[in-house]
């Protein structure tokens, strides 16, 4: 892989200011830390780490309805304990929410902690009906837009996912 | 003081103010005391999130002022909402806590620690400077115009001990509409007040 792991965070912001979004909501994941320190000091975004993922979703839903483009940004286990908001919220009132979560329990992954993301993340997505994208490669990253754009277009939630090929570099 | 006649009270004090409710009681007696249909937003069953929702649109919208309500119930599904308000530190935003002690939406169900909860003092440990308390309706008729009209920087809380819904106050309407339609009819709202475009076209 030839682009540094700085290099994808800058193309994200790159790809998230060109889609308008001003507000950036996030909760840490370790493989999330250069991406979120790249949003953190870039001036096109106001950036709120929040103290739980559900204040990310009700933040950028109440953005949205202010006209201002946002995003949520969190770990997959993070992801896995707003569902309830999201149905309540996003689904009821039909408020586009666009979502960056990390792929974890994914191969790569040596964490043994997220082997319930690997069993059950893709599965909750499917079962709630909510669309997603994985970005492995920084030539996906182009990709966001077109993904963000799609939750303004059906006014609902879209994720995309990261894996840690694309956020930390390729390990054995 | 009554839960109902405190919302009537601030509804009589409100002016141009654009309003998000929290689940359940608060809903129903924002509906009860001004059957606002266009400028409110009642955010039903979103446990503990309608003041981050305000604080979203408090940031977008910096031109409007917010109020938003939240019961105790779902304060205490999320009490660290006020780290974040504190960062934020918006001027155009009230966080109106209403606490009955109860889980209102459910039948009055008991609260932990209720007695001894004390949400300005939460709030203040927080480092929130704009603090206020109301447990009687002639205290908050006679200070809460001042509060309303200060021009500070950094949000406000207000904590209102208001009485649970008694039965017959527990069957009042629930805000009737279906979300999408809530959705639009408030977006165009703060679209026609603003000048802004939330959903790519304008009426």
């Amino acid at each position: 892989m030839n682009d540094k792991p700085s290099d994808v965070g800058k193309q994200i912001a790159d790809e998230l200011a060109a889609c308008d979004v001003k507000l950036v909501a996030s909760l840490p994941d370790n493989w999330l830390m250069g991406l979120i320190r790249t949003i953190g000091e870039d001036r096109r975004f106001v950036h709120i780490p929040v103290n739980r993922e559900e204040s990310a979703i009700g933040l950028c839903s109440g953005a949205y309805m202010g006209a201002m483009g946002s995003a949520a940004l969190m770990g997959a286990s993070g992801f896995m304990t707003v569902i309830y908001a999201i149905t309540k919220i996003n689904y009821t009132y039909e408020i586009p929410l666009f979502l960056m979560l990390t792929l974890r329990g994914g191969v790569g992954d040596h964490h043994k902690h997220h082997v319930s993301n690997s069993l059950y993340l893709r599965p909750v997505l499917d079962a709630i009906n909510m669309p997603y994208q994985i970005i492995d490669a920084p030539s996906d990253i182009r990709s966001i837009s077109r993904c963000y754009h799609h939750t303004r277009t059906f006014s609902r939630p879209m994720a995309v996912i990261f894996t840690r090929d694309l956020l930390r570099g390729q390990r054995p | 003081m009554n839960y109902v006649d405190c919302f009537r009270a601030l509804a009589r004090h409100r002016t141009d103010e654009i309003v998000v409710t929290s689940a359940g009681n608060s809903g129903q007696a924002w509906w009860a005391a001004t059957r606002d249909s266009e400028a409110s937003f009642y955010l039903d069953a979103s446990m503990s999130l309608s003041t981050m929702f305000a604080s979203g649109l408090a940031l977008a919208r910096p031109e409007l002022k917010i109020w938003a309500f939240m019961g105790d119930g779902a304060f205490c599904m999320n009490p660290g909402m006020l780290m974040v308000e504190r960062r934020m530190n918006l001027p155009n935003l009230t966080h109106f806590l209403v606490s009955n002690q109860a889980y209102g939406a459910t039948s009055n169900a008991g609260l932990p620690n209720a007695q001894a909860n004390d949400y300005p003092a939460i709030a203040r440990a927080m480092g929130l400077e704009r603090v206020f308390a109301f447990r009687d309706l002639p205290t908050l008729e006679r200070e809460f115009p001042s509060i309303k009209a200060a021009n500070a920087a950094g949000h406000i809380f207000v904590a209102l001990e208001v009485e649970p819904f008694s039965d017959a106050e527990q069957k009042l309407e629930q805000p009737p509409f279906d979300g999408p339609e809530l959705k639009y009819r408030f977006g165009r709202t703060i679209e026609a007040r603003t000048d802004c475009d939330i959903f790519g076209y304008r009426l």
